[in-house]
């Protein structure tokens, strides 16, 4: 009969739905059933209501508050300044880049949409109501947001705060708008290398200013329990067990008294790894009211006062010899921090790990400096869906490729692969210091040129400018090449740590008596499907249906300690974590059979899902089977339960790759464009969900579109956020979104468990030099070296016309 | 943001000049003008209550007039402030040309105005302000233009 034959070895694979299986994400359920749990939808009994008193200047005294006529408004609790937080000593906070922040202002402001007041309300609506009738009295101070003013000798001092110190957490200050001077590399070599080269080429590169905007906002629902003295905080955070430690260093509450939780996050992209003024209102508001307080943000909100990224001034220098073979790199960074240094970068990397720029090339000698700058915008500097400045060193090194390639007068795709580090000489020792694990650049890069036809594309540009010329066409065609490689999952204890917390992340695991398992990590999924792709890492190493598995994150009273998630971390290193604890689960399943077969340890091997007896392949333990047993029965040796926890510090970082090639089409007069093709190899080590792997390279070239043809945070002279509604800031709907084809290599990471070396960030921080440079290549052949991003209808428009191509 | 335009408006110079520094007259054709208050001679206080898209507020300030050269040409400098939903200064040159028994008004004004109503993007901000522009002087050439015997006598009065 057909149902007593035993499933074959690839049909057992299969009900695993373990790794390589486009298992379908298990999140979807509740979100397409409008059943997801944002903080938004947390109400506890009591709760009241927060909301900013925000201030219009960038630069200003506060002379005065009056709450008066806010706190007559029916249904207005109490508003809260500076000076009410200072007997708390919580009017500023530490930020996680060693700066400090004013939590409510104190006696000035330095950003436009800085914090002044937290007015508290029994709703949202008084909140917003009140929040209009606190009246502040500002004396307007001189603005400056362009950080190369800041840094000149009579620039206005935007941190009275900081007079006087002369140096800071990231050593010397050389200027009182200065952070710091960070450097990476051998400055004197480099300098000999460029100096004696056969050909230099020189270039500003500017990577804009830009902003994540999630599409949930941020937000936190504080409720302090005055009874049994606990405190509970939900909220938008990325890292909740690091927020739990600040938040127990900060209010003297201690750490066990203190749960956080993030619930359904509604995608964070780096935006949500900050610590806010608005958590620490609603904590302290809570505190003080003994009842629960929640604060989320509005849209102009986050955009204007939430954590930007980027905003990094990039002077290159690129030196080769005639036939194209890179002698040396330097690179000058002038870093608008904004007002504080609100970073969120391992405390070792105050310009993150910027010097991964020598890329996914040769280069035998580079040197970086990074100048942070104060001026009067919003802090942060997060990682926007790349890890700690990768993307803009991947911006800086694919722009300084194509203008040597220009300066050399050579194909661009030619130049790369004449500089391409080759497969053998893995792990690389980069010239700024990384271990490169593994990569194969030569194969990937020949794949990619091949699906796009690269010789075709570039006989019909030729073609194209001719008829150009002619007058025959007013499109012109650009092919926008990149070749990136990221550095992702940090990372090592050794030199990674936020806040001193060193960057290992963790998994715990409970196989319970019928063969099923709940696994919780340190991380908290924002869209990345973790739920989905932990659970099938798990199938493969236990041997149990990712169906049977569940996997929690984020609360801090049951998940293990650990980073959380962003920098493409929580594969390379909670995704390590869970696979070491699946196999501490197994190597107790090998005791719990070898008892149960009555033979050695040894005389076992695993199998799909199961161990058998060497030699014997019809004496088996299904891990099902295994699992009751340490349940049911006393095993002479062995505890009874089967649990493990692993915390893993990973001995390296990842470095995932990819080949991009973006096609497009320019309309010279009227600025717009249209991508006829974008094609995607990602190379991410192990592939756990290809269909995941797919659906994260869609969401990042489209936010990489985002950024490169429009997206960005501008300020004009007096500071005024000038992009701070979706009216002006560009968030790509199906209308702009293009055609992608993805397609792979798969090189694993020698060092990993499984290989795998993380995904989310790749088509970011290779996606925007990919479209930049197809821009800047459609005007090559009219002499275009350089323009800023982002590449919107009128700067394109504007570039032809600069070029005289209007006639 | 900038501003620039001529205005014809059927009234001699002297009157338009007279009109311009008279309180009651301003009060009633600035959009959303509360209060006009004279200080002095040349500083005005005002309250007006500004629409920009979904931004409303009541914005209180003062002008100072600075007549250089009258009936021929002034400046005016002003600040105001509304609170939350933002803050606006700025000021004006003013131009009266005679051309018989009317008037040529000429003006250029720069305005920088932030918080919230900046952020509404330029595009909203510049259309509403030219709009009031308009309305004002719209307002001010029917009101001074026209002959106005009963407006004359309250000035009068």
């Amino acid at each position: 009969m057909n149902d007593m034959t035993p499933p074959t070895r690839e049909e057992r694979v299969e009900k695993l739905k373990g790794l390589g299986c486009s298992r379908k994400r298990v999140e979807d359920v509740r979100f397409t059933h409008g059943k997801g749990n944002y903080v938004d939808d947390i109400k506890l009994p009591g709760m009241l209501h927060g909301d900013f008193v925000r201030s219009p200047y960038a630069h200003a005294r506060v002379k005065s508050i009056d709450a008066s006529a806010a706190l007559a408004l029916k249904g207005v609790v109490a508003v809260l300044t500076a000076k009410d937080l200072e007997p708390l000593n919580l009017h500023w906070m530490p930020t996680l880049a060693g700066d400090k922040q004013m939590v409510l202002a104190d006696g000035k402001v330095l950003f436009q949409g800085q914090e002044v007041a937290f007015v508290l309300a029994e709703d949202r609506y008084i909140a917003a109501d009140a929040a209009e009738l606190v009246e502040v009295e500002y004396e307007e101070l001189p603005v400056v947001t362009d950080p190369f003013k800041a840094l000149e000798p009579d620039a206005v001092e935007l941190r009275e705060d900081l007079h006087g110190q002369d140096s800071g957490v990231h050593g010397k200050r050389r200027h009182h708008n200065h952070i710091f001077l960070w450097e990476a590399g051998h400055k004197e070599a480099t300098e000999q290398a460029i100096s004696s080269a056969e050909v230099v080429a020189e270039e500003m590169v500017y990577y804009h200013r830009t902003h994540p905007c999630p599409l949930e906002t941020c937000g936190s629902v504080a409720s302090m329990d005055k009874v049994n003295g606990k405190l509970t905080v939900y909220g938008t955070f990325q890292a909740p067990h690091v927020v739990r430690t600040v938040a127990s260093l900060l209010s003297g509450i201690e750490e066990h008294n203190i749960r956080v939780v993030s619930p359904d996050i509604g995608g964070g992209f780096g935006n949500k790894v900050g610590v806010y003024p608005g958590y620490v209102c609603s904590i302290v508001a809570s505190i003080v009211t003994g009842r629960p307080v929640k604060w989320v943000e509005d849209r102009m909100e986050n955009l204007m006062a939430t954590a930007f990224a980027r905003d990094y001034w990039m002077k290159g220098r690129i030196s080769a010899t005639k036939d194209g073979r890179i002698t040396g790199l330097s690179c000058h960074v002038t870093a608008d921090h904004g007002a504080f240094d609100a970073c969120a970068d391992p405390t070792k990397f105050p310009a993150g790990f910027f010097h991964i720029m020598t890329g996914s090339y040769d280069i035998p000698v580079a040197h970086v400096g990074v100048d942070g700058v104060y001026t009067n915008k919003a802090p942060g500097g997060v990682a926007y869906r790349c890890s700690f400045r990768v993307t803009e060193a991947a911006y800086f090194i694919e722009r300084m490729i194509e203008v040597l390639a220009i300066e050399l007068g050579m194909d661009a795709a030619e130049l790369r692969a004449k500089n391409f580090i080759r497969k053998e000489q893995f792990p690389y020792h980069s010239a700024l210091g990384w271990e490169y694990d593994s990569g194969d650049y030569h194969t990937a890069w020949e794949k990619a040129l091949k699906a796009v036809d690269y010789e075709g594309l570039r006989r019909e540009q030729a073609e194209r400018v001719e008829a150009f010329r002619r007058g025959e066409t007013r499109k012109l065609l650009g092919i926008g090449l990149t070749h990136f490689t990221e550095i992702v999952g940090a990372g090592p204890v050794k030199n990674c740590d936020i806040l001193g917390m060193g960057m290992f992340d963790s998994c715990e695991i409970r196989i319970h008596p019928t063969g099923s398992a709940i696994a919780r990590l340190g991380t908290i999924s924002q869209g990345q499907g973790h739920a989905t792709t932990f659970a099938q890492i798990l199938a493969s190493e236990i041997g149990l249906s990712a169906d049977s598995i569940t996997i929690e994150e984020g609360d801090t009273d049951t998940a293990p300690y650990g980073l959380g998630t962003y920098g493409s971390r929580s594969t390379p290193v909670a995704g390590a974590a869970t696979a070491m604890a699946g196999r501490k689960i197994r190597a107790k399943a090998q005791m719990i059979a070898a008892y149960l077969l009555e033979v050695h340890d040894g005389d076992l091997e695993w199998d799909v899902d199961r161990f058998v007896v060497k030699g014997a392949p019809e004496r088996f333990k299904t891990m099902k089977e295994i699992a009751y047993a340490a349940y049911n029965q006393a095993i002479p040796g062995v505890e009874p339960g089967l649990e493990a926890v692993s915390y893993y510090d990973p001995p390296n970082m990842t470095y995932p790759f990819g080949a991009y090639v973006c096609v497009m089409e320019i309309d010279v007069d009227t600025g717009t464009h249209e991508i006829r093709q974008f094609y995607a190899l990602d190379d991410c080590g192990t592939r756990i969900n290809p269909m995941i792997i797919e659906g994260q390279v869609h969401g990042g070239l489209t936010e990489a579109l985002a950024i490169a043809m429009g997206q960005e945070i501008a300020y004009d002279e007096i500071g005024n956020v000038k992009t701070g509604t979706l009216m002006d800031f560009f968030l790509p709907t199906a209308w702009e979104t293009p055609n992608y084809t993805t397609d792979f290599t798969e090189t694993p990471s020698p060092h990993h468990p499984i290989g795998a070396k993380g995904v989310g960030e790749s088509p970011n921080v290779g996606g925007v030099p990919a479209f930049s440079n197809a821009v800047h290549d459609a005007f090559r052949a009219f002499g275009l070296r350089q323009v800023h991003m982002p590449h919107d209808q009128w700067r394109i428009w504007k570039t032809a016309h600069d070029l005289g191509l209007h006639g | 943001m900038e501003m620039k335009d001529e205005v014809r408006i059927a009234a001699p110079r002297e009157r338009v000049y007279a009109a311009l520094n008279d309180p009651e007259v301003l009060k009633e054709c600035i959009p959303g003008c509360e209060e006009l208050t004279k200080v002095s001679d040349t500083e005005l206080e005002a309250k007006v209550v500004l629409k920009v898209g979904p931004v409303k507020a009541r914005f209180a300030g003062n002008v100072t007039l600075n007549p250089e050269n009258p009936p021929e040409h002034f400046s005016l400098q002003g600040q105001g402030s509304g609170g939350a939903a933002g803050f606006a200064k700025g000021g004006a040159d003013v131009v009266l040309e005679e051309d018989g028994e009317e008037t040529i008004l000429r003006y250029e004004a720069k305005a920088d105005i932030g918080g919230k109503l900046a952020q509404l993007g330029n595009r909203l901000v510049q259309g509403t302000a030219n709009k009031l522009a308009a309305q004002f002087f719209s307002n001010f050439a029917e009101k001074v233009g026209a002959p106005q015997p009963e407006h004359a006598a309250q000035e009068q009065a």
